[in-house]
């Protein structure tokens, strides 16, 4: 009988013991933490999920960890997109059907990341870029309403989609978000409506986009795009905006198919301005009905109409490649991302790439970098005193940064960031 | 060197018996092999046969529980091994998890029948515990009867059979503007016509209190201070019948019982996946339609070889809603903006899904030793979706396509029992899919689809067994190669050519179990039950979705590799039917073995611990009965209930992710029961987390704080075999 009294005692001794100690277990077997990183280039890294934002002030050697990243994001999945004045990180994002909260970083003068702001992204985006004093976001294919939310109708009864939804985040006025939306049925005046791909500021109010021509999108044919049936696959259509979303004028050729790189419901740009502001716009020849190669056309500074004499076939230069992404460089160079294969396919394989020069007309594929059958996958480039920043996957390695020399059309590899399975995009921050 | 300090810990508090709850005594059956004075047990009841199975299982009888306001998923979250994430208050969604393993890798049955397509109207989030008479939990190691290929456990939830005359009645209101009812009725005739019929409904305003951040519209930045809102958009309700009728103990039939559950729910959706992004008009509506037939006769043809029969059909139709050209702040203003839909995605998406399964069990039993059984489910699921407004980013024509996968699981096992003290089964199960679903067969940059046809299968075995050391000491041991078999989406992958290429494997793991109890009875007074679970996974080929941009397009492929070592203890003590106390706790040390990533490169993860997976909870409750107040057969009950769960990291900590944690998790439930007259008239008043701390089973999504409840009860039960 004792010792079953004994027995409960320490049932009980031992219970109440366990209740008081519970809240300070830890069996955490923490890594003695990485010292966090700082420097002026920023760069987006993804690991197994989550993003983090890693700081550096060299890029081309010191390899760094993923577990010395300043900061782990809240959401995966931004888009960076950095401004030189004043000095900011945007990240954009928007999730599965939700929206995103975006965020601004700066640098302190030590090279500390400093949180600007966070904003509610409440439209997704397929296109991106700078105006002015905003950075500007749009995506096609929305509802447009009236003033009592009813969405807009057409002649035959059906919910329009040719809306299109601007975000315009103010550099100057603490990255303050607007959204706008237009509507861009009968836009270029054949009935059709437009999905815009690209922003390019001009430089005097006003900035350029393309245009993605088409018939409304049947609204049970999916594709995730918001483009309909191409009507016209071999005219090239550009827009000239203002500030206040006014329609100042539209570019017109028929040398060249549409001006946009495509991807399921993704637009990438190919328009660019090189450094002496004329404005090129490239078109890839996505389009399966198309007779046009791919080429560029020129608008000039300030210009109203396309350059007429001025015409530049690339795929001729290619060698029969099509390409999918343009980025400027520096003077008149451009990288370009190329198809794998001559046939596109609605997945379609990219991972080649190449350095086009419009003014000497000449395009040569990048040396240094992995071969194409190699590439996991590629971040977003950064272009910097003359030299293209790439972050690239290759098979079996992790992601590295390609220096990439225009003039030579060579690539030298830069720092890795072990642990990572993405590097996502490079920017530079300086302190104000 | 820490872990084993942990280990040792996690197993000193084990024999210190702090684990496994329930709230209300007076009945045998939560005390394994015990009898207590007040109550005479006449052969074993079915929880009682279930916990001392050579199953890593654990039964309850849910009828201890019926004065209380809980739902089946938080009745399961006070069962060792078993963790429920909710994301906030009535009809929220929640995640059901056992040792580790949730989603596609456990699978729930409601009296046998997979609960798969049953539709969010009719789940354990919402239906009440005095819908169950039982729930049963097994952990890695699954009988045939389940035919399933769950990987890592199954729940089966057993509602009443009863032949006797019974009816419960309920209502409860609280605090958040909640109601609740819920009746039960069944009856048997001389004639043996069987009647049962049970409806339930929930309603809640949910406008419980949250702290988050605020959107100022003219900036649309979020406050950097976050402050206390009141839930404005985030009313739930549901209703649900079942009525069942058949007749019982005939020449041909022990039973034949056809049933149908008809459900709906609908759901205002106040916030995203973060707390801080809020909608004020979404919302998402379903309804379901479920016939059942229930067929059973033993002793066919030969005494004890004996035949079960049962068949679901499902049809479930279930609506997105997000139609508002407005934008909301947590204060619940808004304002307009110039498209549809509040989430940037326009949507009034309709999905339609229909399913059938049909099992049949045929068991032998010759003698006392020896035991065989053989179980076949086939199951028939078919999903569409038709979005009138398609603007969703990766929907494609296929999108539209109907889907269509088969399954057949067969099962054979064999019981060998030479005596009382022992016993050892064996058991095989064979899966097949096939599956019918579009496939990209475009070579331009238009897609193009076709319908294509493809079948899948493997075979997975298991062994348990048993013994008793003495009438109070058993050890029990169990193994399964369990397997998850992959869906149509995986097997032809995200509308890409290449994966028909890809030879995929379906995710499996080795689950072995190993159990020792004790519980005893000393001076018909006091009595203790402790049992030690434990438990290894080794869990391998996770079927993940891979996108590599020099293919082009995603596909599915076989990676990762994940190990849990864990420890399940749960104790209870018993102080004759006035007092007892008991708890669980659960210590699972999950942790990623993948060496190398999908690129192969040295994964900075390995032998990290799985992020955003809670490892080491419990629960602890305490309960004192009154007997006899104000009169005979009226009993007074105080209940305390707690449930803690350590903090735990969102993120993989090798990356360095330290920013983001759930973090510790203790809160306080206590509840008054007066029971009139045996039973028949109940009165209960509960309080839940009494110190209204800020509760989170996820990242930012902060659950209800404090809470009242008053429920009443009539039960009236009339032994028809008396």
């Amino acid at each position: 009988m004792s010792t079953k009294k004994q027995f409960f005692k320490k049932v009980f001794a031992s219970a109440f013991t366990v209740c008081l100690l519970l809240p300070l277990v830890s069996c955490d077997d923490k890594d003695s933490p990485a010292p966090k990183t700082k420097g002026s280039f920023f760069l987006s890294v993804n690991g197994e999920s989550a993003e983090y934002i890693i700081q550096t002030d060299n890029l081309e050697t010191g390899d760094l960890s993923i577990a010395s990243n300043s900061k782990t994001l809240l959401q995966s999945g931004h888009t960076w997109i950095f401004n030189n004045n004043p000095s900011v990180a945007i990240g954009l994002i928007y999730q599965q059907g939700s929206p995103g909260i975006g965020l601004g970083f700066g640098v302190d003068s030590d090279g500390k990341l400093k949180e600007l702001a966070n904003f509610q992204i409440t439209s997704r985006y397929t296109s991106y870029g700078f105006f002015d004093r905003y950075a500007l976001t749009s995506v096609g294919g929305v509802t447009p309403v009236d003033a009592n939310g009813n969405a807009l109708k057409d002649e035959s009864g059906n919910e329009r989609s040719d809306g299109v939804t601007f975000n315009f985040i103010d550099l100057k006025g603490g990255l303050s978000l607007q959204e706008k939306t237009i509507t861009t049925l009968n836009i270029t005046g054949n009935g059709e409506q437009a999905t815009l791909s690209g922003i390019v500021d001009m430089g005097n109010g006003e900035f350029l986009t393309g245009l993605v021509v088409s018939q409304p999108k049947d609204p049970n044919a999916g594709g995730g795009s918001s483009t309909g049936t191409i009507t016209y696959p071999d005219s090239v259509w550009v827009a000239a905006f203002d500030a206040e979303l006014n329609l100042k004028r539209i570019y017109r050729d028929d040398r060249i198919s549409y001006s946009s790189g495509r991807y399921r419901s993704q637009y990438y740009s190919q328009i660019g301005k090189a450094d002496d502001g004329n404005v090129y716009v490239f078109s890839g020849s996505y389009e399966s009905t198309t007779t046009r190669p791919c080429g560029v056309l020129k608008i000039n500074k300030n210009a109203t109409t396309f350059d007429p004499s001025w015409y530049f076939n690339i795929e001729e230069k290619t060698g029969g490649y099509k390409f999918r992404k343009v980025w400027h460089i520096t003077g008149n160079c451009f990288l370009l991302e190329l198809y794998n294969d001559f046939t596109l396919s609605a997945t379609g394989a990219a991972t080649q790439y190449g350095i086009v020069n419009v003014e000497t007309r000449t395009f040569n594929m990048i040396s240094g970098i992995p071969a194409k059958d190699k590439i996991i996958n590629t971040g977003l480039p950064m272009a910097y005193e003359g030299k293209m920043y790439f972050p690239i996957v290759e098979e079996g390695k992790y992601p590295a940064i390609y220096i990439i020399d225009p003039a030579t059309a060579t690539a030298d590899k830069g720092i890795s960031i072990t642990g990572a399975t993405s590097l996502n995009a490079i920017g530079r921050l300086t302190s104000q | 060197m820490k872990f084993y300090y942990c280990l040792l810990f996690i197993s000193m508090l084990a024999v210190s018996g702090f684990a496994q709850t329930n709230g209300i005594l007076s009945e045998s059956d939560t005390v394994k092999g015990v009898e207590l004075n007040e109550v005479i047990v006449v052969g074993k009841s079915r929880v009682r046969e279930i916990n001392e199975s050579a199953y890593n299982a654990v039964s309850i009888d849910a009828r201890l529980l019926h004065n209380t306001t809980l739902n089946l998923t938080q009745t399961l979250d006070r069962i060792s091994g078993v963790k429920i994430r909710e994301t906030g208050g009535v009809g929220s969604d929640s995640q059901i998890s056992i040792n580790g393993f949730s989603g596609r890798h456990i699978k729930v049955f409601m009296d046998g029948i997979p609960m798969e397509g049953f539709g969010s109207s009719f789940q354990l989030n919402n239906m009440p515990v005095n819908l169950a008479a039982r729930i049963d939990v097994y952990k890695g190691v699954v009988p045939i009867e389940f035919g399933a290929d769950a990987l890592g456990g199954a729940i089966n939830i057993v509602t009443g059979q009863t032949r006797n005359t019974y009816l419960d009645l309920s209502y409860s209101y609280g605090s958040f503007n909640t109601h609740k009812s819920n009746i039960s009725f069944g009856h048997t005739t001389n004639s043996g016509f069987v009647f049962r019929l049970n409806a339930y409904q929930n309603y809640s305003d949910n406008n419980y209190k949250v702290k988050t951040k605020l959107l100022d519209f003219s900036s649309s930045h979020f406050s950097t201070e976050e402050y206390w809102f009141k839930r404005f958009h985030d009313n739930y309700h549901n209703e649900a019948i079942t009525a069942k009728a058949g007749i019982v103990n005939k020449i041909w039939a022990d039973h034949l019982l056809v049933g149908i559950t008809l459900s709906q729910e609908k759901a205002d959706i106040q916030n995203a996946y973060l707390m801080q992004i809020v909608y004020g008009g979404r919302e998402r509506k379903a309804k379901s339609i479920i016939p059942t037939l229930n067929y059973e006769k033993k002793n066919l043809f030969v005494q004890n070889l004996n035949f079960a029969l049962t068949a679901n059909y499902n049809k479930v139709r279930s609506n997105n809603l997000d139609t508002l050209a407005r934008r909301y702040n947590w204060k619940g203003e808004y304002e307009p903006k110039g498209t549809k839909g509040e989430s940037g995605r326009y949507s009034m998406s309709e999905f339609d899904s229909q399913n059938a399964y049909i099992t049949a069990n045929l068991n032998y039993r010759p003698n006392n030793k020896h035991y065989f059984a053989v179980n076949n489910l086939y199951g028939n699921y078919t999903r569409k979706a038709t979005d009138a407004a398609a603007n969703s980013e990766n929907s494609t024509a296929a999108t539209f396509m109907k889907r269509i996968n088969s399954k057949n699981v067969l099962g054979l096992s064999y019981k060998f029992e030479p005596n009382k003290r022992w016993n050892v089964s064996a058991f095989y199960k064979y899966y097949k899919v096939n599956v019918r679903g579009p496939v990209d067969i475009s070579t331009t940059t238009v897609a193009e689809y076709a319908e294509k046809e493809k079948s899948f299968s493997t075979a997975g075995y298991g062994i348990v067994m048993t013994y008793f050391l003495t009438d109070a000491f058993q050890v029990k041991t169990s193994f399964e190669k369990a397997y998850r078999l992959p869906s149509e989406r995986e097997l032809f992958g995200d509308e890409v050519l290449e994966t028909g290429d890809v030879s995929l494997k379906p995710e499996n793991s080795r689950n072995l179990n190993f159990n020792i109890s004790y519980s005893n009875v000393w001076n018909n007074t006091h009595s203790a039950y402790i049992d030690i679970g434990m438990i290894y996974r080794d869990t391998r080929d996770y079927i993940r979705r891979q996108i590599e941009q020099r293919y082009g397009g995603a596909f599915y492929t076989n990676h990762g590799k994940v190990r849990n070592i864990g420890v399940d203890c749960e104790a209870r003590y018993f102080y004759r039917n006035i007092f007892s106390a008991g708890g669980n706790i659960t210590y699972q040390n999950i942790r990623s073995m993948t060496r190398y990533t999908v690129n192969e490169t040295y994964d900075i993860n390995y032998r990290g611990r799985m992020p955003n997976v809670p490892y080491m909870f419990g629960n602890l409750d305490v309960s004192y009965n009154i007997n006899n107040v104000l009169g005979k057969e009226n009993v007074l009950s105080l209940g305390y209930n707690m449930r803690y769960v350590h903090a735990f990291l969102r993120d993989w900590i090798n990356e360095g992710a330290t920013d983001v944690t759930i973090p510790m998790q203790l809160s306080h439930d206590m509840n008054v029961t007066y029971t009139l007259q045996n039973g028949r008239y109940n009165i209960s008043f509960e309080v839940k987390n009494i110190a209204d701390e800020m509760l989170y089973d996820n990242y930012s999504l902060q659950k209800p704080g404090r809470s009242f409840t008053i429920k009443l009860r009539y039960f009236f039960f009339n032994n028809n075999f008396k």
